[in-house]
């Protein structure tokens, strides 16, 4: 082999950071580019599933096997992105029977451990579940951080010499005697870590071989070179609840259906989902019918859902594809298959492959396929080791350790800490420094942001999926104000302004479909907290700086106040 | 509508723990409550943090919100998911619950939380474990005491042997121990002839009053442990008072009401101590008779966090029917036109400083005194304020929060020294402790004023 090639890889989400990873282990050069934050597409919007396979048991027996058997890699490389809750299929006295036991039937066929348990064993695991719940069957699903899986795969990309750019869009493809050799990308703020403010520019990256791993944006790379990849991406609504109302995720044991599956994700409970094919990944109606519909669903597997509190909901687009002579009208019958199209057999087009469909669970084995298949083209003989080699933050750990001595940190904040940071915990939480508690919902202290804020720059929504800092019951009223005020030091005041900005934008997003009930009182508060004591609505600041030196540091205390006769509130010190 | 009109719609926030959620079906011992749905009324603000008077002064006390709402977010009901030991440095005065705008139950989540540690993380064999426990069993202690009142009030006072049970149980020395009283109330209360004493004094006292001779006029009267061997007066004073309006006493057989067990999270003492009260006490409300306490933190205890933590039978009756002595009779006779009427002299002819407990703050009774009392002739009284006296039944006496409880308690002192009188008052006998040890004031209950005021 004459040199390394070097492979361009676009897209961010799990698939893309997968084949990353596979290739930079395999010793060959990877640039991965990413329009918005790693995760910025669907991976970002997934319901934090780790398949057991049994959800396709019935009806898709090669998916399912496939699920079961990365379900066993990831639990093994993922440590500490996985908590294997365990996940039921249950039966309403209204489903049917029969598919019950071709349930139990498929998921002993695809090697899924799969056993039978009645209504009162379900409600003794799970004391929410409906009364009538008849019986369940019990599988090994578990619960996943997509956020965690992909910036460790990264890590790991990088630790192997990948170089990965987010916040850089592909602009175009550069063809030449009709092969794909480069890209052209548009860096919104420099290459590197994002920096608020940097100033951006378009880069020319030349490639050996360009991996199109855009899921439900495929299509538009595909348009670049005049080859029609047929995503047909279809959208499903996802809702946060603020508690776990359930420790195991629960499926309804019913063949397809919309609303049919809670996952117990962190501190929260996710509600999923409903399947509609939309035209454009980027612009489709987000609808509170759709919201509505779910809760009113999924409250008869857990009656309390319907009175319990909702955080925030959000959409995803499955990046649905199947080969054009098939014509399926129901999204829901399009498979979950993922398709290697390489485009000089398809297309005669050289120098590129899109790989579509697909699910989170088996991205490791996708990434691995499309890696022997580059592999192939430049004869390299390199073996995969994605399934064997943890990723960082997964080698060997306990959570079981004592918080309070080892790091000074509360139990249950200790607790997660460790969880999250896995064995990376005693690098980022042992520190001489103070460290108080930033996040107070979801328990992350500035040891921890400092830590994201070193990998991710000032970008705080990036800083927020690697902590969760901002992801709890406030969602973000209390600590996104501290969180910029983290980026203090590092980087200027007006950056920290930007920052804090867009991470209040994106906190809000998602709330606006949760405007009811308790966390309606929350985001008047939030409101409130926001825009009149923190001045977001309307910064008299903003764009002008401050100058700081024009404060004095305050009277000490001893010193008589130069104003006495004002107190602080502005009223007199002698009366009101 | 104008100010004075209150709005009749107003639904206070109940928290979500499900509708149908039965938690004897579930868990073996429902001690195992999962409250983290009671997180979902929280919106974080903080309130009851800046009302908690142990995180005012302790600053390595994370305080309620923490305690409450977050902690029980962030864990899992997985047993390994440890619950942080600062809960044991919560005094249980319950403040944040009637701070808290939302609803969450936090009292009830500190309790459980507590209760957990207690059982799963406490060493058994510490030091500490026994002291909490042999102070939360004060009934226990009490009992034996008061077989032989005047050497123990003599032996608990003895300076050598209070060294002693600081360095070796951590039990401050600074404080004095009560004195037992030579004959406790159940002992009066047998010798004056019980419940059929009592009721020939009703029937005695409608014909005085033009009532039908057998009205159904009917209290069982939960003393409590501390007005049955030490302030016995409060005790007497209540049943006089009682009758004299007409009402038939009984004093069923009772135990600890809890309260200084939910507060060292002795869960299984308190649930063995509840399960005979809510016995007792159910039978009575079967037969007419409504639950009256003198101790705010008795009636608190039966009202509020028995339902809350306990699932007995009867115990959701009792709860309801549970009224603070005062309370009641506010709620069924003209107690202040009588007070209005009346004139105090003698002993009780003074000057009171009023404290408020928390726990009667948390029934909305904080100001009953003081309207009952201010028009009495012959008496005054003042109300010192809404600070908490810092004691909390136990709290006060571990030496290791000692001074944090001092602390606390400063600025009521303070209030107490600027008010007219140099005679404190109050409904909770631990409160009346930390108050007589902070000014040396003698401390009376408003059942002794009242019975002086109408009584004779």
């Amino acid at each position: 082999m004459a040199r390394t090639p070097h492979i361009a890889v676009i897209g961010g989400g799990s698939t893309g950071i997968g084949i990353a990873r596979d290739l930079a282990m395999r010793g060959l050069d990877v640039t991965l580019v990413e329009q918005g934050n790693l995760t910025h597409g669907t991976t970002g919007r997934m319901h934090g599933l780790l398949h057991s396979g049994g959800r396709y048991a019935v009806a898709d027996q090669a998916s399912a096997t496939e699920c079961i058997e990365e379900n066993r890699v990831l639990r093994d490389i993922a440590t500490h992105c996985v908590e294997m809750t365990g996940g039921l299929f249950v039966k309403r006295p209204e489903d049917s029977e029969e598919y019950f036991q071709k349930k139990l039937d498929g998921c002993k066929e695809c090697g899924i451990p799969a056993e039978v348990i009645s209504g009162e064993e379900a409600r003794a695991m799970e004391p929410h579940l409906a009364k009538d719940v008849e019986k369940a069957i019990t599988v090994p699903d578990g619960a996943i951080d997509p956020f965690r899986l992909v910036v460790a795969n990264a890590a790991s990309a990088e630790e192997h010499g990948a170089r990965i750019e987010t916040h850089s869009k592909v602009t175009d493809l550069i063809i030449e005697g009709g092969e794909v050799v480069g890209l052209e990308v548009d860096h919104a703020s420099g290459s590197g870590k994002r920096v608020h403010g940097t100033e951006g520019g378009t880069e020319e990256i030349r490639a050996d071989y360009v991996i199109n791993a855009t899921g439900a944006w495929a299509g538009r790379i595909g348009d670049m070179a005049d080859v029609d990849i047929a995503v047909r991406p279809s959208k499903g609504v996802m809702t946060i609840m603020n508690i776990r109302q359930v420790d195991t995720v629960i499926n309804r044991c019913k063949p397809k259906g919309d609303a049919d599956i809670v996952v117990p994700h962190e501190t929260t409970a996710i509600l999923g989902t409903t399947d509609e094919e939309v035209e454009d990944p980027e612009d489709y109606p987000e609808e509170g019918w759709e919201v509505d519909k779910m809760i009113d669903t999924l409250k008869e597997l857990v009656p309390m859902l319907e009175e319990a509190r909702t955080i925030r909901s959000f959409w995803g687009v499955r990046p649905l594809y199947e080969p054009p002579d098939v014509g399926s009208d129901d999204p829901t019958d399009i498979t979950r298959d993922y398709f290697l199209l390489d485009h000089d057999e398809r297309d005669d087009l050289q120098g590129m492959t899109s790989i579509v469909g697909g699910k989170f669970t088996t991205y490791r084995m996708m990434g691995e396929e499309i890696s022997d298949h580059v592999c192939a083209k430049f004869d390299i003989d390199a073996e995969c080791r994605t399934a064997d080699e943890p990723l960082p933050g997964s080698e060997d750990f306990s959570v079981l350790r004592d918080y309070m001595d080892e790091f000074g940190l509360r139990s249950p904040i200790g607790r997660r800490s460790v969880e999250r940071l896995g064995s990376r915990a005693d690098e980022v939480l042992k520190t001489s420094d103070p460290n108080p508690t930033v996040c107070g919902c979801e328990g992350v202290t500035r040891a921890e942001v400092q830590d994201a804020i070193e990998q991710s720059g000032s970008d705080l929504n990036a800083v927020r999926i690697r902590t969760r800092a901002s992801m709890g019951n406030c969602q973000g009223g209390f600590c996104c104000s501290r969180l910029a005020s983290e980026l203090h030091g590092e980087y200027s005041e007006d950056i920290a302004r930007e920052a804090w900005d867009e991470l209040l934008q994106e906190r809000w997003k998602g709330q606006r479909h949760a405007l009811w009930g308790e966390q309606l009182s929350q985001a008047a508060l939030n409101y409130a907290l926001h825009s009149t004591t923190q001045n977001r609505d309307n910064d008299p600041a903003d764009g002008n700086p401050v100058d700081f030196a024009a404060f004095d540091s305050g009277v000490s205390a001893g010193e008589a106040p130069r104003t006495a006769d004002v107190a602080a509130d502005g009223g007199r010190r002698d009366g009101d | 509508m104008s100010d004075a009109q209150s709005p009749t719609d107003f639904d206070p926030v109940e928290p979500n723990t499900g509708h149908d959620f039965e938690p004897v079906d579930v868990f073996p011992d429902s001690n195992d409550f999962d409250l983290r749905p009671g997180a979902d009324s929280c919106f974080k603000c903080s309130v009851c943090d800046t009302n908690c008077p142990v995180a005012e002064v302790d600053d390595d006390f994370p305080g309620p919100k923490f305690q409450g709402p977050e902690q029980w977010r962030l864990k899992q009901t997985d047993d390994d998911y440890e619950i942080d030991d600062s809960v044991m440095s919560c005094s249980n005065c319950m403040r944040c619950d009637n701070a808290c705008p939302s609803g969450v139950p936090l009292s009830q989540m500190h309790n459980t939380a507590r209760g957990e540690y207690v059982e799963e993380q406490m060493s058994k064999t510490d030091i500490e474990y026994w002291r909490n426990r042999i102070l939360s069993n004060y009934r226990l202690s009490a009992s034996i005491a008061s077989k032989v009142p005047r050497l123990s009030t003599w032996a608990m006072n003895f300076g050598p042997a209070r060294w002693l049970m600081e360095k070796t149980m951590g039990v401050t020395k600074e404080r004095d121990f009560p004195d037992f009283a030579p004959q406790t109330f159940r002992e009066w209360w047998a010798e004056r002839g019980g419940a059929d004493a009592s009721r020939r004094n009703a029937q005695q006292r409608r014909e005085e009053l033009g009532l039908d001779r057998n009205a159904d006029r009917k209290v069982a009267y939960f003393h409590g442990c501390y007005s049955n061997y030490n302030t016995v007066g409060v005790a007497k004073a209540m049943v006089r008072v009682y009758e004299h309006y007409g009402y038939e006493v009984v004093a069923p057989e009772q135990k600890c009401s809890g309260t200084p067990m939910f507060a060292n999270g002795m869960l299984d003492d308190a649930r063995r101590h509840a399960e005979v009260n809510v016995s007792s006490m159910s039978d009575l409300v079967d037969q007419g008779y409504d639950a009256i306490a003198s101790c705010t933190s008795c009636s608190m205890a039966l009202r509020q966090e028995y339902p809350e933590l306990f699932d007995i039978d009867g115990i959701e009756k009792v709860s309801s029917n549970t009224f603070e002595a005062v309370e009641y009779l506010r709620i069924h006779e003209d107690v202040k036109a009588d007070v209005q009427a009346a004139e105090v002299s003698g002993e009780l002819a003074e000057e009171f400083a009023y404290h408020a407990p928390c726990h009667a703050r948390n029934q909305g009774l904080e100001r009953q005194s003081v309207e009952l009392f201010r028009d009495l002739d012959g008496a005054g009284i003042e109300d010192v304020g809404e600070s908490c006296s810092g004691i909390s039944g136990t709290y006060g006496w571990k030496e290791e929060k000692y001074e944090k409880s001092m602390d606390i308690g400063e600025e009521m002192f303070e209030h107490m020294e600027h008010a007219d009188g140099e005679v404190g008052m109050t409904e909770c006998p631990t409160c009346a402790m930390q108050m007589e040890h902070g000014t040396g004031y003698e401390i009376r209950h408003p059942l002794e004023l009242l019975e002086a005021a109408i009584v004779n």
